[in-house]
C-alpha cells in the first residue's frame, strides 16, 4: 500500500481486460453489467471502498466490448485509471431508475442484443431491459470466472503479495497463543497486524478457534476462551490489492498427548495433496488424496481458486461432477485445505496457497507449522 | 420502499431495551415481522442469499468475510410463510456459535449455488420444502441459478425478497436494539484508545490496526468496512474531482502520515451478534481547533438539535430534512450523493436514507414509527475549515427519542 489511493498498474489492468473481452467474444457478449467487487476489480482497475460481506446486486460497471469502454459507478476518480475517463464515471444513486437511465445513455446500450450480468435481483431483471431495450440478458459470471481462472503473471505477483501479509499476520497471533487468551483477542492481534503491513481490508475475520474434541467441525468452546491442551486453527486472509492472500495453520497450546500423530497424519495427507496439483490432473484427485490418506473429507472446499475472490476451481465433496469435469491447469492459484481429527484430541487444519506451474505444483505459503 | 408493514403482536416498548439481549425471542419476534411482511405481499417462501438477509431471517451470525469467497461459501435461508423455523443451509463454520436455536431437521449441510450442480441438489431440497403452488421470493439470483428457474421457481417468476426483509426490518424489537447498543458501546469504548493515539507522524491504517485490536479484544464480531480517516481539504477545489463538484466521501485509508492540524472525517462500523454500529466523528490532528473550525461545530450541533426536537414517531423523514436545511440557513447539511440520515440494522445503512434521490414524495410519505432506528449525519462546510461532520444513533419513540451512541465531540466540544 502507498500513501495515496492508486489504480492497479497499467500492466496488472490490461492484461485482465484482454482476458475479460477474449471471454465476452467466446461467450457472444456485447455487454457486461458487473455489480461483484472482484469483477469491478478486475476490469477497471479501481480500488473500492471494502465491505464486509455479499452486497445485493447492482450495476457497478459496464464493459462494451466493441469499443473496450469502461463505466464504473464512482463519484470520484481518486483510483480511477487514467483510461477510464470522468464522462465514463457515474455517481452513487439511491434511486435505481436514476442508474437505469444512466446505463441507458451509454454508447452501446441501444444496440446491445446480448448483456451478461455477473448476478440479478428480481428488481434488476425488470429494469435492465429498460436500459438495453434490444438484449436477451444472460449469465455473465461463467465469462468471467473463465477469465479470472487462469493468473497472468502480474496477478501471481500479486498474490505473493497479499499472502505475505496474511503470514505476517499469522505469525502475530501465533506469538500470542496462550492459555487463558480468547479466540477474539486472537483475532484482533492477527487483524492489527496485517492492517499495521498496509492492509485493513481482510478476507476472512474468523481468524482463530479452539478446535473440539468431540466433534469433527464444530466449535469446542463455549466462551472463546483458549485453554492448555488445546488444538487452536488459525486462519489469516486478507483483500491486498484486490487479492486474496490465505494462510492457515493449528497450533498446540502447552503438552498434548495424541498431537503428534496427528501432525503427522496431517504431514501424510498434505503429501497427497501437495502430488494431486499436477497441471492436467483432474479436480477431484484432490478428493481422492483425503481418501487415500484414509481421512475423513471435511465439509468445508478443500480447494479453491485463489484471485480476486473466488475463483475456479471449487471442489467439495458436495460437487463430484464439478470436481470431476475440472482440469488444474499452469496458471491456477488455489488454497488448498488440510483437515484432520482424532476423538479426544482436536482437529489439525492447514491451508496452503499452490500455484500450478507447468513442472507442478510451487506451494506460494511459508508460515512455520508446529513440529512433535 | 412502501410503508412499514404490519404487525403480528405489539412489540415491547422501544423504550425498554434488555442489558442482555435474548437471541431465541429476537429470532421469533424478527421471524414473525418477516412472515408478516410476506403475507402483505402474499408470498409463501423466500429464498435468501444475501449475508445480512439470512442473518437478520435465521438469527445466526458470524465473521462476515469478503464480499469474492462470501459468493461460494454463504449460508442460505429458506422462510416459509406457515412454518415458525427458517429453513438454514450452513457451510462449515459459518454460524456454528447459534445454530442451536433451530429445530435439527431444519438445519440442512451447505449448498453452492454458483454452481449448476449445486443449484440441482438445491432444488430437489426444495420438492420437499417448498408446495409447487407456492409464490416464491428471492434476493439474489446465480447464473445458476437463473439457468434453473424452471426448476427452482416452479410456479413462475419470483418476486423481490429484499422488498419484504426491507419492509420487515423498518422496526427494531427490543433486542435487536440491545444489540446495537451494544455494538455500538464496543466501538465507542475502541475509540477511546484510537484517538489517544492520534498525533501528527501516525499513519492513517496504523489508526485502522488499533480499532480493529480494541474492537475484537471488546467483543466485536467483524468489521464492517474499513476504517475511514478521510483528511479533508482545506478548500472544495483542493479535494478530489467529483461528479456533482462537491466533496468526496468516503475515501479510502493509506499509509499516509497524519501532520498537525489535518482535519479527518472518521467512519467506522463493526457488528456484535450480527448487529452493526456506526460511528462518526471529526477530529483535528495535534491542535486545538480554530475559532471558525469551532463555530462549524456549533453549527452542526445546532443543526442535530433542531432535527432531533421534531424527532418523534409520526414525523415524516421530509420534515427532518426541511428542519436540517432550516437550521443551516437554506442549504441542505449533506452530500449530495448521501443523505442527513439512514437506518441501520444487519446493515451498517438500511432503508429509509433522508434527503437522497428517491425524491421528496419518497420522503413525505415515510412516517417515523417507534422502534425505528436513525442514525443521523448532518455535514456542515466552510471554505477553509475543513468543516464538520459527526454522526449520531437514535431509537424512535412516541415521544422522541433516545440515543444509542455516546462518546465526546473532543477537541470541538464534550
Amino acid at each position: 500500500m502507498a500513501t495515496e489511493v492508486l489504480a492497479d498498474d497499467r500492466a496488472l489492468r490490461t492484461g485482465r481486460r484482454e482476458r475479460a473481452l477474449a471471454q465476452m467474444e467466446k461467450h457472444d457478449l456485447d455487454v457486461l453489467v458487473l455489480g461483484r467487487q472482484a469483477n469491478v476489480r478486475y476490469v477497471s482497475g479501481a480500488p473500492q471502498l471494502w465491505v464486509a460481506g455479499t452486497r445485493p446486486f447492482g450495476p457497478t460497471c459496464v464493459v462494451i466490448r466493441e469499443t473496450g469502454a469502461i463505466h464504473l459507478l464512482s463519484t470520484w476518480d481518486e483510483g480511477v485509471p487514467g483510461d477510464i475517463p470522468h464522462e465514463n464515471l457515474y455517481g452513487i444513486a439511491w434511486n435505481p431508475i436514476n442508474t437505469i437511465s444512466v446505463l441507458k445513455g451509454i454508447n452501446g446500450a441501444a444496440d446491445a442484443k446480448r448483456v451478461g450480468t455477473d448476478a440479478l435481483s428480481p428488481g434488476f431483471a425488470q429494469l435492465l431491459p429498460v436500459a438495453f431495450p434490444n438484449a436477451e440478458l444472460v449469465d455473465g459470471e461463467l465469462a468471467m470466472r473463465a477469465a479470472r481462472r487462469i493468473k497472468t503473471s502480474e496477478e501471481v505477483v500479486s498474490l505473493r503479495e497479499a499472502i505475505r501479509v496474511a503470514e505476517v499476520g499469522l505469525a502475530a497471533a501465533v506469538a500470542e497463543l496462550r492459555p487463558g487468551i480468547s479466540e477474539k483477542s486472537l483475532a484482533g492481534v492477527l487483524l492489527e497486524a496485517m492492517a499495521a503491513g498496509g492492509v485493513s481490508t481482510p478476507s476472512t475475520q474468523d481468524a482463530a478457534w479452539v478446535t473440539s474434541r468431540e466433534h469433527p467441525w464444530r466449535r469446542a468452546s463455549d466462551d472463546g476462551i483458549v485453554r492448555a491442551g488445546d488444538l487452536v486453527a488459525f486462519s489469516a486472509g486478507v483483500l491486498d490489492g484486490g487479492y486474496t492472500g490465505e494462510v492457515g495453520r493449528t497450533w498446540p497450546v502447552g503438552e498434548l498427548n495424541g498431537a503428534g500423530d496427528l501432525y503427522r497424519r496431517w504431514d501424510a495427507l498434505w503429501d497427497r495433496l501437495h502430488e494431486a496439483c499436477q497441471p492436467g490432473a483432474p479436480a477431484i484427485d484432490l478428493l481422492t488424496a483425503y481418501q487415500a490418506a484414509g481421512e475423513e473429507l471435511p465439509p468445508m472446499p478443500i480447494a479453491r481458486g485463489l484471485g480476486l475472490g473466488f475463483d475456479p476451481p471449487v471442489v467439495s465433496q458436495h460437487l463430484p461432477a464439478t470436481a470431476a469435469e475440472e482440469r488444474l491447469e499452469p496458471g491456477m492459484v488455489l488454497a488448498v485445505t488440510g483437515y484432520v481429527w482424532q476423538s479426544g484430541v482436536g482437529a489439525v487444519f492447514g491451508r496452503e496457497a499452490v500455484l500450478i506451474t507447468p513442472d507442478g505444483p510451487e506451494v506460494l505459503t511459508s508460515s512455520p507449522s508446529w513440529q512433535a | 420502499m412502501t410503508s412499514p408493514t404490519s404487525f403480528l403482536a405489539e412489540p415491547s416498548s422501544a423504550l425498554d431495551i434488555p442489558e442482555t439481549p435474548d437471541l431465541d425471542r429476537m429470532r421469533r419476534e424478527t421471524g414473525a415481522r418477516l412472515r408478516s411482511a410476506m403475507a402483505d405481499r402474499g408470498v409463501d417462501a423466500l429464498i435468501l442469499l444475501g449475508n445480512n438477509s439470512v442473518v437478520y431471517a435465521t438469527g445466526v451470525s458470524w465473521p462476515l468475510g469478503d464480499a469474492g469467497l462470501s459468493y461460494v461459501e454463504r449460508p442460505v435461508a429458506v422462510v416459509l410463510a406457515d412454518d415458525p423455523h427458517p429453513h438454514l443451509f450452513l457451510p462449515f463454520r459459518e454460524g456454528a456459535a447459534s445454530e442451536s436455536g433451530l429445530p435439527a431437521d431444519h438445519l440442512h449441510g451447505p449448498v453452492y449455488l454458483e454452481f449448476d450442480e449445486g443449484v440441482e441438489n438445491f432444488a430437489r431440497v426444495l420438492l420437499d420444502l417448498i408446495p409447487a403452488a407456492a409464490l416464491i421470493a428471492v434476493d439474489e439470483l446465480t447464473g445458476a441459478m437463473r439457468r434453473a428457474q424452471d426448476r427452482l421457481f416452479r410456479s413462475g417468476r419470483p418476486a423481490d425478497a429484499a422488498q419484504i426483509v426491507g419492509a420487515a426490518k423498518l422496526i427494531k424489537t427490543p433486542d435487536e436494539l440491545a444489540c446495537m447498543r451494544t455494538a455500538c458501546r464496543i466501538t465507542d469504548t475502541a475509540m477511546v484508545d484510537v484517538q489517544a493515539a492520534l498525533a501528527p507522524g501516525i499513519r492513517q491504517i496504523d489508526l485502522s490496526a488499533s480499532f480493529m485490536r480494541r474492537a475484537f479484544e471488546l467483543g466485536a464480531m467483524a468489521s464492517m468496512l474499513e476504517p475511514i480517516w478521510q483528511v479533508m481539504p482545506k478548500y472544495k477545489a483542493d479535494g478530489v474531482w467529483t461528479t456533482h463538484g462537491d466533496l468526496a466521501l468516503p475515501l479510502l485509508t493509506t499509509e499516509r502520515e497524519l501532520a498537525a492540524g489535518d482535519v479527518l472525517w472518521t467512519d467506522v462500523s463493526i457488528t456484535y451478534q450480527g448487529y452493526c454500529s456506526d460511528f462518526g466523528r471529526t477530529w483535528i490532528v495535534g491542535q486545538d481547533p480554530t475559532p471558525r473550525q469551532q463555530a462549524q461545530f456549533h453549527k452542526w450541533r445546532e443543526i442535530l438539535t433542531a432535527v432531533l426536537d421534531v424527532t418523534q414517531a409520526g414525523t415524516t423523514i421530509a420534515e427532518l430534512g426541511r428542519t436540517a436545511t432550516k437550521a443551516n440557513g437554506g442549504a441542505r447539511p449533506w452530500l449530495p450523493h448521501f443523505y442527513l440520515g439512514h437506518s441501520i440494522g444487519v446493515n451498517a445503512a438500511e432503508t429509509p436514507m433522508i434527503g437522497t434521490d428517491l425524491g421528496d414524495e419518497f420522503d413525505e410519505n415515510f412516517v417515523l414509527e417507534p422502534g425505528m432506528v436513525m442514525v443521523l449525519e448532518p455535514v456542515v462546510w466552510e471554505e477553509g475549515t475543513g468543516g464538520y461532520r459527526s454522526e449520531e444513533i437514535v431509537v424512535i419513540t412516541e415521544e422522541g427519542w433516545i440515543p444509542l451512541t455516546n462518546y465526546p465531540y473532543h477537541p470541538y466540544g464534550d
